[in-house]
This record gives C-alpha cells, structure tokens and sequence, in this order.
C-alpha cells in the first residue's frame, strides 16, 4: 500500500517536472523578450507614478497622497509569494 | 530485483560516501591561509561551509548504510525506502529552484536532476527485497 502510495506521488512529481515548463508559472522567456516586454510597459519618466498600496514595517497602510511632491526611494526585495 | 537494488545501493552509497567525505575535507581547505574555499562552484561563507562540513559527515554515515545495504539487503531493508524518501524531497527543492528567478543562471539542470532523483526513488521502491524475502 505505502508502496503504491509512494509510486504515486513520484509520478505526480515526474510529470511536473515535464509539464511545468509549458505552464504559466514555468514559462521563462529569454532576456531580451523580457527587456522587449518592460520597454512597453511604463510608466515612462516625467509621467505620474500609478498609486501603490504601500505599507510601512508596522504593517501600517501608508496613504499615497502623502509622498506627492516628495522624493520617495522604493526598493524592492525579493520573497516567494505564498 | 534483488541484485538491482543491491547495485543501487552500493552506487548510491559509494557516491554519497566519497561526495561526504570531499564535504569534509573542503571545511578544513576552506580554514588554509588565503584559501578560496570552495570558490566559484559553491560560493559559501564560514557560516556555509560549517553547514557544508555537516552535510557531508550526514552523506558518510548515509552512504555507509547503503553500502551496507548493499552487502546484505536483509540487515536494514528500510534503508532504500528511506533514501527514496529523501531524493523525493531532494526533487521538490529542486523543482522549487528551478521556478525561483534566483537560479535561473542553472538553467533545466535543477529540473533535469530532480527527475534523476525521481527515477531512482522509484527504483530503490520497486527493487526493495519483499518483506518475505528479507
């Protein structure tokens, strides 16, 4: 039973690792398609940034109209998006 | 079936006993003076290579076990199910890597490696001496 059992989720997981790059989540362009796609995309400089949902690291919602008219540094750190 | 699973483990732990051993040593090379470590292919920092050093002390007793496997599949036949066990684990973190922008410079190897670890989990189970015979 366990046997079988076992079977079944290595072969559930053989054929992710053969359908995962044709899914949405594992297509990968090349770079130059993805430099190509960001090209197009904006906003472009001297346009208005589009409003973000920010939030400080109280977890504290930080209104949008607040930074208006000031300089604002953005950086961006990576994490998985559960 | 026997005699594949036997091959299976010896290869398995042959692999794992000498790759735990040059894990080892590696932690002794990386604390010589202006040593690169392990340099390029695993750039790792002294926090790292401790974890490194351990990792291959792990890979020495769990080649030993399948070496022992190998010589007499009676003496612990859980040993195959168990290591199956842990190349499944090994293929998902890879498949993770695979999918994470972070790895992207390995291009398919994660993925290619994950289904080698598969395919072999899937041979130690199905190769495991039954029950009775054990």
């Amino acid at each position: 039973m366990l046997r079988w059992l076992g079977t079944l989720v290595i072969l559930g997981l053989l054929a992710l690792t053969w359908v995962l790059p044709g899914t949405s989540l594992g297509r990968r362009g090349t770079e130059a398609a993805a430099r190509m796609e960001a090209a197009g995309a904006g906003p472009f400089v001297g346009q208005p940034m589009p409003p973000l949902a920010l939030r400080d690291l109280e977890g504290e919602a930080i209104p949008w109209e607040t930074l208006q008219g000031h300089r604002v540094l953005i950086t961006l750190e990576r994490s998985v998006d559960w | 079936m026997a005699a594949t699973y036997r091959i299976l483990c010896g290869a398995l732990g042959l692999g794992m006993l000498l790759g735990g051993l040059a894990f080892f040593a590696s932690f002794f090379q990386f604390q010589m003076p202006n040593s690169p470590g392990l340099g390029e292919p695993l750039p790792v920092g002294v926090n790292g290579i401790y974890f490194v050093a351990f990792t291959g002390c792990c890979l020495v007793a769990w080649g030993g076990c399948l070496l022992g496997a190998a010589r007499d599949a009676r003496a612990a036949p859980w040993i195959g199910t168990w290591t199956a066990v842990a190349l499944v684990l090994n293929a998902v973190y890879r498949l993770m890597v695979w999918l994470v922008g972070d790895y992207h410079a390995l291009g398919n190897l994660p993925r290619a490696e994950a289904a080698v670890f598969l395919l072999l989990a899937l041979a130690l189970l199905w190769t495991r001496p039954a029950k009775s015979a054990v």
